[in-house]
């Protein structure tokens, strides 16, 4: 089968959300990760296919709203394994990509806040809980990025507003 | 609290900080500048970011943070034609001069956020006898959704609204007009609340 640019459809995936695909129409989105992180992950064998956007780094103390299941680090990648899991993926066979924890407002804010990098560090730590190895990672730094997840292929591309998308 | 009961103390605020704002960017460039808020409004960050031009929109702008009494952020944002034309605006240019987002550019945009965002701030602490400090401007020059979420994912709670403004900027030769962002931090909503009652 042959997927053409026009027949794939983008679907956008926004702060905390979680989505899964096994239509290799689909391109899953995750627009301007600034100090949030995104996660692709790819099982080859199965064809699934699910990208989280992650906002902060821990759920510790606070709610996990339905309405934003991949709010958080430590419950968010509990959630999208299990959803991958429920999907017919297997653990040891994913490619699991990461992009984004960049301080897009500065470094005197960066030093302040450190979300970015406490996100990148969170995810890292929660994969490894789970036995899993970063395939390929683009963090940290100061611009915001685009991160897609390719279903028919499992490619993942990442672009800024400076550059054009490059595969990760 | 709802950050839209404080609408009506910031819509004054908004109108004292912009006349205070155009006579320092007056000042500044010789020439005279006025700037005016014609809408003030609360929204979600998907809100601002549509306000800009969408989520991928490239946009140039300044943040500062406030600190004192009260804690919070302000961003001044103008989509990437906006900004330039701003530019050309605040060097008494010819609409149209300035074509692409240069140092040059970025620096007037910066003094730009620095000038709009303390007036605000000085208005706000002057309305409302807090001692308020604005933070030095960072310049900013990204899709806006990573810039919006970034804020979101530093002092907002889920669900919480910002504050928008149009900033209309206006010379002889022309106008032209950016979103001015102010997200009081969750624990200063309060303390807003009070003063402003």
């Amino acid at each position: 089968m042959t997927t053409t640019t026009a027949e794939a459809r983008r679907i956008s995936v926004g702060i905390g959300q979680l989505a899964l695909s096994r239509d290799p129409h689909d391109i899953l989105v995750a627009y301007g990760l600034g100090s949030c992180v995104g996660i692709a992950c790819y099982d080859p064998e199965a064809k699934v296919a699910a990208l989280a956007h992650i906002l902060l780094p821990s759920s510790e103390g606070k709610r996990v709203d339905d309405r934003e299941p991949a709010r958080f680090a430590d419950t968010g990648i509990d959630l999208l394994l299990q959803r991958l899991a429920e999907a017919g993926a297997v653990k040891r066979r994913l490619i699991v990509k990461v992009a984004g924890g960049a301080a897009v407002l500065g470094a005197a804010n960066a030093e302040k806040f450190k979300i970015g990098v406490r996100n990148a560090e969170a995810i890292t730590e929660r994969l490894k809980h789970h036995g899993i190895r970063v395939t390929a990672a683009d963090l940290g730094g100061t611009k915001g990025r685009t991160m897609e997840l390719h279903v028919a292929t499992g490619k993942t591309f990442v672009r800024t507003a400076a550059s054009p998308a490059s595969e990760l | 609290m709802a950050v839209d009961e404080l609408i009506p103390t910031l819509a004054a605020v908004a109108a004292d900080g912009a006349v205070r704002a155009g006579r320092g960017l007056s000042g500044l460039m010789g020439q005279e500048i006025s700037i005016h808020v014609p809408n003030i409004r609360t929204g979600t960050k998907n809100d601002a970011c549509d306000a800009v031009g969408g989520e991928e929109t490239v946009v140039i702008g300044s943040y500062l943070s406030i600190s004192g009494d009260i804690t919070g952020h302000v961003m001044l944002l103008f989509p990437e034609p906006r900004a330039l034309e701003c530019v050309d605006l605040m060097m008494g240019q010819e609409p149209g001069t300035t074509t692409g987002p240069d140092e040059m550019a970025c620096s007037a945009i910066s003094e730009l956020g620095n000038i709009v965002g303390s007036a605000f701030v000085n208005a706000l602490a002057d309305h409302l006898n807090l001692v308020l400090h604005p933070s030095p401007p960072q310049v900013l020059h990204d899709m806006a959704i990573a810039l919006v979420e970034s804020v979101y994912a530093e002092v907002l709670s889920q669900g919480s609204d910002v504050v928008m403004m149009d900033a209309v900027f206006e010379d002889q030769k022309g106008r032209t007009a950016g979103l001015l962002i102010v997200a009081p931090d969750p624990a200063s909503l309060g303390a807003l609340q009070r003063v402003a009652a």
